[in-house]
């Protein structure tokens, strides 16, 4: 029960931490602007540009495509610079002196942006619903949240390994911002995948986002849970498969760390 | 004409303080400064950190606009003219900042001789010129990042010199250098005298002060509290003596019973690692050190000494009162 | 600003240039917006608009290249005041004879070139991997439309970084304003497909007048009058920026030294 407590706390700290530092240079202007604006104005550019190369009436595809998007956003930039902020605070040097489980540290980085992200894509289907005409009178709203939650927690996995990544390089914000736009192309957001040629096709299966796309897409247009039920496993599964290596990475970092002597400079 | 003009100049600045119910206060940075420096002195502005040195300098160089008062450069007023007044002057504020480190030093120097409008044949040669000067001559083709402070300080005074200016502000320059370096700038100051420049320079350090400047203006809380060369300064402290006493950890009850002494002039203290150094001023010099003693009791301490006094000790007389 | 500044520190603009470009050559963020990102829109507007026309390589193309013209302005030329600020060098900027309006003129002027740099790569990308047709329908007049847009963006960009200086409530709105301008510009689509209230901000716009004129001379067969009311739009525009700018400028620079906001405390 010690241990159980213990590591609760660990957890709980971890999130914590995230969520400050997610919040303490966020005033409520830039929140606004880059949760609420940032986020409408992408989905008014897409939806906009998807209608005018496959017409009118596919508003709805590419709608939900970009709301549920938006959970990559706070996957990866939030998670990844929970993760490798670290290097930027110095704070990584005192994090391998203690004997905290590493695991629940780990984790724990990632919850706060898995609600702040599930919260994003919930707001994008508001604005959907009442700026793009999305008519959600056919869904399970139960399996759509559901559905948003499996998303979120699946691209923070991504997160969590490129938060590792940005440990070891030094080019955060570029890999950020690359992996964000390719996630953009690949998840079928704003593309019919089987367009794709097939090598393309493939990696968009072994990404997160693209199933929990696929299964909004299909709740919306009013699928039950049979339909639903691979695609969500598929999606939870890749996004532990991802946060796993992130984490086994991240050991990896420690150690390689230990050995060399180069804690400072890691 | 003075090179350099100061008639009343005050600088506020407005500070918000706290958090949840943020009060204005109002910070009076410098509050009534007049002198004068002529050409090719040497004059030296010395005071404590906060005193209002760089914020003088600053509006000196244009960057700052006063709140009150006036100075001209060269005959041109700071804030009126001030375009004419940054065609001949240069600056340094001592730090690591102000050069762009993913250039070259060589790319820097570029750069800036470009924006002093110094013609494309002249900045050929005066690059390698000045580099060789600062003994940077074989670093130039390196980026800035990798240089050390005391490279970094020098390339400031490159880039200072790219448009021959008549009139430099140095302010605090040494800071951070090691004491050869620093020893090794201050020669260079000393050159650039020579070479009939207008300097201005600004330092906590009074020996440096002492050392280099024909005049020094020293400065606390804002205002000038004196405006001399460092010979008559230190005549203002001629009838002293100071006691140097080297403890380890008094207590201040005992500071506060020396003080009350009444042929104690100032007393004031030395932080030195592990110990303190205690200056004691007063008239009455060796006579008054068995008095001395016997208030510090039983406390631990090691030299004492009775000196003569000097410019540091003015200043501290000065700025402490 | 003072179009006879620009003329008279020529050369100072140049060399700006030059070091702004080498300045910035490393620095990553600079480089995923300028390059990166256009070239990612550009692949995903291919995808996306491949049925929708015949020459819409070409369209997808002009209209990347146009949105990295307007991320770089945004983020990069709307920062660089405060850059400079942050690194400690503003002060040395400031304390120079050359007018600080011909400096950022200059650092814009950079910024403008690494675009259309990202355009070319674009067009060379597009043109050997994806083999799709590329012909300029007139290429002379998309030429010249493109000097006449770079002017535009470059004054455009003038006013945006000293509001940014000044107001620094306005820079956390910074990301939203970047596909806005995309969209209100018609980039990627025709306004046509926006709510009629929002085309009198479109004619605002330098961007929208860019896009016009380039997308109109390689594949809108567009008339040489409507090409020519777009680059007095451009010019017009370009110079009400300027001026607009100048003042800005004279405001901005006797504020900071005013607040002593030149520097970091």
């Amino acid at each position: 029960m010690n241990g159980l407590a213990k590591n609760l706390r660990l957890f709980w700290q971890g999130t914590l931490l995230s969520y400050r530092a997610l919040f303490h240079w966020l005033k409520p202007t830039t929140y606004a602007a880059s949760k609420i604006l940032m986020p409408l104005t992408q989905m008014m550019f897409f939806i906009a540009l998807g209608t005018y190369g496959s017409g009118r009436d596919n508003s709805e595809f590419f709608v939900v495509g970009n709301a549920v998007q938006i959970a990559a956003v706070s996957g990866i930039f939030g998670v990844t610079m929970s993760v490798g902020g670290e290097r930027w605070s110095g704070t990584l040097v005192y994090l391998f002196g203690t004997p905290a489980n590493r695991m629940m540290i780990f984790f724990g980085r990632a919850f706060i942006h898995i609600i702040d992200g599930a919260i994003g894509v919930v707001l994008a289907f508001t604005w959907g619903v009442v700026l793009f005409g999305l008519d959600l009178s056919q869904t399970n709203l139960a399996l759509l949240a559901l559905t948003i939650l499996v998303t979120t927690f699946s691209t923070s996995g991504l997160g969590l390994l490129m938060g590792c990544l940005s440990l070891v390089t030094a080019n955060v914000m570029f890999v950020n911002n690359t992996v964000s736009f390719l996630l953009l192309i690949f998840s079928g957001a704003n593309l019919d995948l089987k367009t794709l040629p097939v090598w393309m096709q493939v990696i968009s299966n072994w990404l997160p986002l693209t199933r929990g796309i696929a299964a909004a897409r299909l709740l919306v247009a009013g699928a039950n849970i049979q339909s639903i039920a691979p695609l969500l496993v598929q999606e939870l599964l890749i996004g532990l498969a991802y946060g796993m290596v992130g984490y086994f990475l991240f050991k990896q970092v420690e150690i390689t760390a230990k050995r060399r002597g180069s804690l400072e400079t890691v | 004409m003075n090179a350099i003009e100061v008639n009343h100049l005050k600088r506020t600045f407005r500070a918000k303080i706290g958090v949840f119910r943020p009060k204005i206060k109002e910070i009076f940075a410098v509050e009534d400064i007049t002198f004068d420096i002529q050409n090719g002195e040497l004059f030296g502005l010395l005071g404590p950190n906060g005193a209002g040195k760089t914020t003088t300098v600053k509006m000196l160089t244009t960057l700052l606009i006063p709140t009150a008062g006036s100075a001209r450069v060269l005959g041109s007023d700071v804030v009126a003219d001030a375009q004419e007044v940054r065609k001949h002057i240069g600056f340094i504020f001592g730090g690591e900042r102000g050069l762009y480190w993913r250039l070259s030093a060589i790319d820097n120097l570029r750069y800036f001789a470009s924006l002093y409008g110094v013609e494309p044949e002249v900045t050929k040669k005066r690059i390698p010129y000045l580099l060789e000067l600062v003994g940077l001559k074989d670093r130039g083709n390196e980026r800035v990042e990798g240089y050390s402070r005391g490279m970094k300080q020098r390339l400031h005074v490159a880039r200072t010199l790219l448009h021959d200016p008549e009139v430099l502000f140095l302010d605090e320059p040494t800071i951070g250098l090691d004491p050869v370096g620093a020893r090794d700038f201050r020669q260079v100051i000393r050159d650039l005298r020579d070479a009939k420049k207008t300097i201005l320079l600004t330092t906590h350090y009074m020996f440096e002060a002492d050392a280099l400047c024909n005049r020094i203006g020293v400065i606390n809380k804002g205002r000038l509290v004196a405006l001399d060369s460092p010979a008559n300064l230190k005549k203002f402290v001629s009838d002293l003596n100071i006691i140097e006493i080297e403890s380890f950890g008094i207590a201040q009850e005992k500071i506060d019973q020396l003080r009350k002494l009444n042929f104690i002039g100032s007393l004031s203290i030395q932080d030195q690692d592990q110990k303190q150094i205690l200056l004691i001023q007063t008239e009455r010099g060796a006579e008054a050190v068995p008095e001395v003693m016997s208030v510090i009791g039983d406390q631990r301490v090691g030299k004492v000494i009775v000196r003569e006094p000097t410019l540091e000790d003015a200043y501290v007389r000065l700025v402490e009162g | 600003m003072n179009y006879s500044n620009i003329i008279k520190y020529w050369r100072v603009v140049l060399t700006v240039a030059e070091l702004t470009l080498r300045h910035q050559m490393n620095d990553s963020f600079i480089l995923f917006t300028i390059l990166v990102q256009p070239i990612l829109v550009a692949v995903l507007a291919l995808f996306m608009l491949k049925d929708a026309a015949a020459n819409a390589a070409m369209f997808v193309v002009v209209g990347s290249g146009l949105t990295g013209l307007w991320s770089s302005l945004l983020f990069i030329s709307g920062n660089s005041i405060n850059v400079e600020r942050f690194q400690g060098t503003l002060e040395s900027l400031i304390g120079v004879p050359t007018p600080f309006d011909v400096i950022v003129f200059g650092k814009n002027f950079a910024n403008v070139l690494q675009s259309l740099l990202s355009m070319t790569i674009a067009y060379l990308l597009t043109a050997f991997i994806f083999k799709f047709d590329l012909s300029l329908q007139q290429p002379l007049l998309f030429f010249l439309s493109l000097i006449i847009a770079v002017f535009a963006f470059i004054s455009f960009g003038l006013t945006i970084a000293p509001i940014f200086v000044m107001y620094r409530e306005v820079q956390h709105w910074q990301n939203a304003m970047e596909y806005p301008v995309y969209i209100l510009s018609g980039f990627l689509f025709p306004i046509l497909l926006l709510p009629g209230w929002t085309t009198p901000i479109s004619y605002a716009l330098p961007p929208y007048w860019a896009a016009v004129a380039l997308h109109g001379t390689s594949t809108g067969g567009a008339e040489l009058n409507s090409v020519l009311f777009a680059w007095a739009m451009m010019i017009g525009l370009g110079m009400i920026d300027l001026l607009i700018a100048s003042r800005l400028f004279k405001v901005m620079l006797y504020k900071t030294r005013v607040d002593a906001t030149l520097d970091v405390q």
